[in-house]
């Protein structure tokens, strides 16, 4: 146990992170996150679930480097983030893709910034294009396609980077109900193949217990991470089975009680994060 | 759970639907083609009626559409208007125009991208922009001849700074117009300062730059036939417009602003009103306006 504890890397970690944002023309400060600490291992996959607007964004918008901590400390592969980079593969909630750039060429588009020779590139290009099932439309323009292939485009885009981690914001968030499920299917079953690190966004509960190794809830600040949930039930998993659904309770309890979940005089120390153990 | 990788999420091929939908917009009818006709028609018949009362009226002759049409071929099949042929005259301008017009490009779009790019950079530079936008083509000849004397660099200058001014506010308007989750994306992608410029930045405000072009064309088209007139360039269109009346050649000037009238109206309908067009449906983009 203590071998294999000491071989496990943490691929992300943040470290009494708060992130404070000021509105120019109101003089507003608002406070986004607080003394948030968090620790993914590599090929973990976390989910950082929470209300909306409780600073989950935020906090991958640190990891991936769009913006940096106001205090705190943010680590990728044990050294800080300073700018984002292709070794953290973005997935937003809107698919981004570039409108003048046909699908193949948005799939390009990064490795071209890798310096991949055109050759190897148009591989990769149809490589992960038909990963995630679009080959044929290759050619297409991003507004030809529907949103669930718009966000496969995406996540061909950032696939064929061969990154480190994958952060994924509300990826599915503006999908229906019947594309969404699909496409967890499909992240699910190109993450067993391409073993990743995933730190992925959401705030729907079954969502982040049907997909994740571990649940992470964010309170909206001044509380941080107020409960860490592994989520040990065996892969592939029915999303309809009580596993699923007795883990999706007891998450959406500790969402249902959030303000008095954390004492105030919790939310002043480091290690406030409460750990459920699954029943199970 | 079957998962058949992404066939049912697949909408019909909306490839299909782009050309039924022009094909709906551009259905030829008759009540259009009268419409086009006339459009052209009514104007050449108020031309006609104008000339021929103030011909009776005044007693000077004032061209006809047919008499400026016989004077047109005579000019094509090698007359002199004012010393040259009306060969050079339109080469001449062409070349201005081309040479003024190129630097206004140049110069536009990569001020356009930095002032679009760097907040310090437009507050700097907008308000000389934006009183620019208010000087009057014609109001640059003292500054233009002080600066280059009298002859076609002078013509030059005026056009470059004329066209300029629309090409780089439209420039400016389109980098700032262009999403910063397109900006985090490429960043994210490893993207380095130059190819955010060219491969997001520059096509993210296309559409914008492509109405600033068209304006600066139209612009700067003006300012060329203006400048030929006042800084006397010895050849030109709009020179020769000028000259014409020391030889009472009004037929020849009337040509000179037939010309003009149609090598814009063709730029302007067949070349960049279609590249604007194009640009913005290929892209999916909503057109504005």
């Amino acid at each position: 146990m203590g071998a294999r504890k000491s071989r496990v890397i943490v691929m992300i970690e943040l470290h009494q992170v708060s992130k404070v944002f000021h509105n120019e023309e109101t003089g507003q400060h608002v406070q986004a996150l607080r003394d948030v600490s968090l620790q993914i291992e590599e090929n973990e996959f976390v989910c950082l679930l929470g209300p909306s607007g409780c600073g989950k964004s935020t906090l991958l918008n640190l990891v991936a480097g769009f913006d940096r901590p106001s205090g705190g400390r943010v680590l990728f592969d044990r050294e800080p983030v300073r700018t984002p980079g292709p070794d953290r593969g973005v997935v937003f909630q809107e698919p981004t893709l570039f409108p003048w750039l046909t699908c193949e060429q948005n799939v390009a588009f990064g490795l071209r910034n890798l310096n991949i020779e055109p050759q190897r590139r148009r591989g990769l290009v149809r490589r992960f294009l038909t990963l995630v099932g679009l080959d044929s439309f290759a050619r297409a323009r991003p507004h030809q396609l529907s949103g669930g292939m718009k966000q496969r485009v995406a996540l061909a885009r950032v696939l064929a980077l061969n990154p480190r981690a994958l952060l994924m914001d509300e990826p599915f968030g503006a999908l229906d109900a019947q594309t969404r499920d699909r496409l967890q299917d499909e992240l699910l079953r190109i993450w067993e193949t391409h073993r990743k690190t995933v730190l992925f966004v959401t705030h729907n509960v079954e969502e982040a217990v049907y997909l994740a190794d571990r649940v992470a809830v964010l309170a909206p600040a001044p509380d941080s991470i107020i409960a860490d949930l592994p989520i040990s039930i065996p892969r592939p998993r029915d999303r309809f089975s009580p596993e699923i659904r007795e883990a999706t309770m007891a998450l959406m309890a500790v969402l249902a009680n959030l303000p008095c979940c954390v004492l105030p005089s919790q939310s002043e120390e480091v290690g406030q994060t409460v750990r459920l153990q699954e029943g199970g | 759970m079957s998962t058949s990788p992404g066939k049912a999420d697949f909408s019909p091929p909306p490839a299909g639907a782009a050309p039924v939908l022009r094909a709906a917009r551009q259905r030829p009818s008759l009540s259009g083609a009268l419409i086009a006709v006339a459009s052209v028609a009514i104007p050449l018949a108020i031309w006609w009626g104008v000339a021929v009362l103030v011909t009776h009226m005044r007693g000077v002759p004032f061209p006809t559409p047919l008499d400026t049409y016989h004077r047109l071929v005579a000019l094509l099949q090698g007359k002199l208007l004012v010393d040259f042929t009306i060969y050079r005259h339109l080469g001449d301008s062409l070349r201005r125009f081309t040479i003024g017009f190129s630097l206004a490009v140049g110069l536009g779009i990569v001020s356009g991208l930095l002032f679009g790019w760097s907040r310090l950079l437009e507050r700097l530079s907008m308000p000389t922009v934006t009183v620019l936008q208010l000087i009057p083509g014609l109001a640059w000849v003292p500054v233009a001849i002080l600066l280059f004397g009298i002859g076609p660099r002078t013509t030059i200058f005026m056009i470059a700074v004329t066209a300029f001014v629309p090409i780089v506010i439209n420039t400016t308007a389109g980098v700032k117009s262009v999403d910063e989750m397109y900006l985090r994306a490429a960043r994210m992608m490893g993207a380095d300062e130059r190819t955010l410029f060219l491969r997001v930045l520059l096509p993210g405000s296309l559409p914008h730059l492509l109405s600033g072009l068209r304006v600066g064309f139209a612009s700067g088209w003006r300012v060329l036939v203006a400048g030929e007139m006042v800084v006397g360039t010895g050849t030109g269109l709009g020179y020769s417009i000028m000259q014409s009346r020391w030889t009472l050649d009004y037929c020849g000037a009337f040509v000179c602003i037939a010309i003009i009238c149609a090598i814009g109206l063709i730029v302007e309908r067949f070349i960049l009103l279609p590249l604007e067009r194009r640009t913005v449906e290929r892209w999916g983009l909503a057109r504005a306006g």
